[in-house]
């Protein structure tokens, strides 16, 4: 093989699998569902709809033409649309940098609970004893076993971010698998990781499909299909709803990263791009829909057998209080037995008042949680009470591993790809430099698994991509349709499929897409002004749950450093490219001068 | 006369004994059986034959305890039944008409639950002392967590695919390197033979192989 010719996928298949790989991934199972609940259920679809149409494919579609027409990683491509425009592309780079160094420890968190699903009692299912055996642990006993699960056997958290901690070595020995894994997927570049993806983008379907049976022969998944689906028309009044639903669309088909640029360098030039970003665009909003069908059907069910718990707690209540006979008193006649007794006792009822819980079937519903707390504790409350919950949890959280794999694939190539352009580093094999990527990534993300590493893990996951993101995407399009000009993008669209793009995708590129960016950009701005100090989750051992907590100075520090850091690279590209043109400029002008007066 | 007398002072004492047990009595403990919720449709009627069960094998537990105290079924005072299945119980010493100390009942209850329990077919969820905490099982401790070893498992695949990778590439790069200088030898004998030919015999219908063997060492 020569040294120089451009690695190439093995068919234009493996690069369709790869983009719906990378594009399906956490995001459609624990944040669409999630949004879709906060929004009014049904009714979400529409602007969610509405915005893949005006925003969605039109920057999928522009991306892919970029990487298959410049061939080269997401550095190179811009350079060669403007060479001030080198910053974007290293912005890119530093985004997906970050988002490398915290997606794996999802992936970490994946293999944890994959792996102690092998057991005969599922160690979430029950609270451990405590030393004297007479009861359970307390900090079980005040929040659930999922919680202290996830919050002390997996993270063993501490209070708060200032609170360091040492690295917790079964999270680091997890981490370290995830990258090894990582590494072996793409140690060759697009040949292994074409090979890889045909299982990565198809399996989770599988899985879903078997959640999908599964979920809706559970008892009580009804209730939580129908919440779903009863659309709320009120809430598409709210501005909120719409950004989010572009947000949604923004993130979760992976724009701005450069992953789909590099992807599309692989391409043959001839490649019809234009077919298979609808494809992917179109996959990508269907898996999201068909992940909340499976999420509502189980939260139904979780809602459900909480409900039924606290009325047969409530039962039992009264059953103790007033010695009443066992059979008197059923879960369907609870509430006529409280009235009852209200009336006859209201003294010794008066006294019940603190102990008696308000079992409220809408209530249970209402509660919406999205990100970590939706995958690895709602979902695993959920799965422990499912009959065979052994052979359902190693299934789910199989599917979550394929999923964050699959995008990582995505993340690891945008880094790789643009780097490997450079002279410098295209002398080294592929498999050394990829190991060099993996190795320095995997040592950084060491820090994510210390005691306080899940709040550094919150401050990444918020504040390290949204905003650049944006940022990127406004100056790419704004880029494409002013800089580079709609014209000559035209044209080498024609020249790589043959014909011209619809006016429909021009009028998207050149007005509604920048348009709904800068909205979105002034939107996020504006609520980060007015938000005050950024605060978050911080779990509290003795209350048994998390209590919202302000980031302290150093925090809010990193916060802005994190934001500004991968912004920075466009304009600062732009100056240095600008002094060396100048000081060649000058160089030249120097020469010219001499022979003319050497003449 | 004698008789009389005897009646009377083991009726007094039933009564002074039923007088210790009262709800809430300071020696006492409250018990509280599920059966319907525990056994379904399998479940017994309460009756007096079961509280008379009851009674005998608390009896029980308390003659396994304390060993040489014999108690009898007398000795535990059973007071304010409900329909709900729960009562009061105090435990009076044989040997004298004092109330055996809670602490001490507490302890002979703990040691023999697992026996009343099946003596009702019950578990501490259902058979409930309150007050007496349950011995909860002891936790399980395998001497290597489960988790390590599908762990070990996966790493080692992975960690073996790659070496095969690895080696696969070295061994690959190596047969390149042998075939490249084959080539380059076979290229000078046609470069030479081709000489020859061109000198010795015609000039045309030679098969020059050097331009074709050209491909593949250019490099790019």
């Amino acid at each position: 093989m020569e040294k120089g010719a451009r690695p190439n996928w093995d068919n234009p298949m493996q690069f369709l699998l790869a983009c719906v790989s990378y594009a399906v991934g956490l995001g459609n199972v624990w944040r669409f569902p999630y949004l879709c609940q906060m929004h009014g259920g049904g009714g979400f679809l529409i602007p969610y709809l509405l915005m893949l149409v005006l925003e969605g494919v039109p920057l999928f579609y522009m991306e892919l033409a970029i990487g298959q027409k410049m061939r080269l990683g997401s550095i190179g491509a811009w350079t060669a649309i403007s060479p001030y425009l080198g910053g974007v592309g290293l912005a890119s780079v530093v985004t997906s940098l970050y988002l490398c160094l915290y997606y794996n420890i999802i992936n970490a968190w994946s293999f944890w609970y994959l792996f102690n699903s092998f057991q005969s009692v599922l160690p979430w299912a029950e609270c451990p004893v405590n030393s004297n055996r007479t009861g359970f642990i307390e900090e079980c006993e005040k929040a659930t076993p999922t919680q202290y699960f996830f919050y002390r056997e997996t993270l063993d958290i501490s209070p708060s971010i200032e609170e360091n901690g040492g690295i917790q070595t079964n999270q680091a020995l997890c981490l370290v698998l995830a990258w090894v894994m990582s590494y072996l997927f793409v140690v060759r570049g697009v040949k292994s990781t074409g090979k890889v993806v045909y299982f990565t983008a198809t399996f989770p379907y599988v899985v879903l499909f078997i959640y999908l049976i599964r979920g809706v022969t559970l008892h009580g998944a009804v209730n939580g299909i129908k919440y779903m689906f009863t659309p709320k028309m009120e809430e598409l009044a709210k501005p909120t709803t719409w950004i989010n639903a572009a947000t949604q669309i923004f993130f979760s088909l992976g724009l701005g990263f450069g992953s789909l640029i590099a992807f599309a360098s692989y391409n043959q030039y001839n490649n019809n791009f234009e077919h298979q970003a609808i494809i992917v665009s179109l996959i990508n909003s269907g898996t999201s829909i068909f992940a909340s069908i499976v999420t509502f059907a189980i939260y139904g069910f979780k809602a459900t057998f909480n409900y039924e718990g606290c009325l047969e707690r409530t039962r039992l209540l009264l059953l103790n209080t007033f010695s009443l006979a066992e059979d008197s008193v059923t879960m369907a006649n609870v509430f006529e037995w409280i009235e009852k007794l209200n009336t006859t006792y209201p003294q010794q009822f008066a006294e019940l008042a603190d102990k008696l819980e308000t079992c409220d079937l809408e209530v249970e519903l209402d509660t919406a949680v999205e990100g970590t707390g939706l995958a690895f504790i709602v979902y695993s409350e959920a799965i422990k009470n499912m009959p065979l919950s052994q052979l359902w949890s190693v299934l789910y959280f199989f599917m979550l591993l394929l999923l964050g794999m699959g995008s990582m694939l995505g993340n690891i190539t945008a880094i790789i790809t643009p780097l490997q352009d450079f002279k410098m580093f295209s002398r080294m094999s592929t498999e050394l430099f990829n190991g060099i990527v993996c190795l320095f990534c995997l040592l950084f993300a060491l820090a994510f698994t210390t005691k306080a590493g899940n709040y550094w893990f919150t401050i990444f996951n918020d504040y390290g991509a949204t905003f650049s993101l944006l940022f990127i995407a406004l100056i790419e399009v704004i880029s494409v349709s002013y800089i580079y000009g709609i014209k000559r993008f035209e044209k080498d669209i024609e020249d790589m499929l043959g014909h011209r793009p619809h006016w429909y995708w021009k009028i998207m590129w050149a007005v509604v897409s920048p348009l709904l960016i800068i909205a979105i950009f002034i939107f996020y701005i504006v609520n980060y002004i007015m938000g005050g100090t950024p605060t978050y989750q911080a779990w509290n051992k003795e209350l048994g749950k998390t209590v919202v907590t302000e980031y302290p100075i150093f925090g809010q520090v990193f916060i802005g450093l994190l934001m500004v850091s991968s912004i920075s690279c466009v304009p600062l590209t732009a100056l240095y490219v600008y002094c060396r043109k100048r000081k060649h400029g000058h160089q030249r002008r120097q020469r010219t001068v001499s022979t003319v007066s050497a003449q | 006369m004698l008789e009389k007398v005897l009646f009377l002072l083991c009726l007094s004492s039933s009564v002074l004994a039923q007088q210790f047990c009262t709800p809430g009595a300071s020696e006492g403990y409250k018990v509280r059986l599920s059966i319907k919720s525990a056994l379904g449709d399998e479940a017994y009627a309460w009756n007096e034959n079961e509280m008379f069960l009851f009674r005998a094998t608390l009896a029980f537990a308390m003659r396994s305890q304390y060993n040489g105290k014999e108690f009898q079924v007398s000795d535990i005072i059973v007071c304010d039944e409900t329909p709900r299945v729960s009562f009061w119980f105090v435990v009076k010493s044989p040997t004298s008409s004092q109330l055996v100390d809670k602490e001490d009942v507490e302890r002979a209850v703990r040691q023999y639950r697992n026996r009343i329990n099946g003596a009702f077919l019950l578990t501490d969820t259902y058979l409930e002392f309150i007050g007496i905490p349950p011995t909860l099982a002891a936790p399980v401790n395998p001497g290597t967590p489960p988790w390590l070893i599908v762990f070990g498992v996966v790493m080692g695949a992975v960690v073996a695919g790659i070496i095969v990778l690895a080696v696969s590439t070295v061994v690959q790069k190596k047969r390149k390197k042998n075939q490249e200088a084959e080539d380059e030898e076979n290229e000078e004998e046609t470069r030479v033979k081709t000489v020859e030919n061109v000198t010795y015999e015609n000039t045309c219908g030679v098969y020059n192989k050097s331009f074709s063997d050209d491909e593949r060492l250019t490099r790019m």
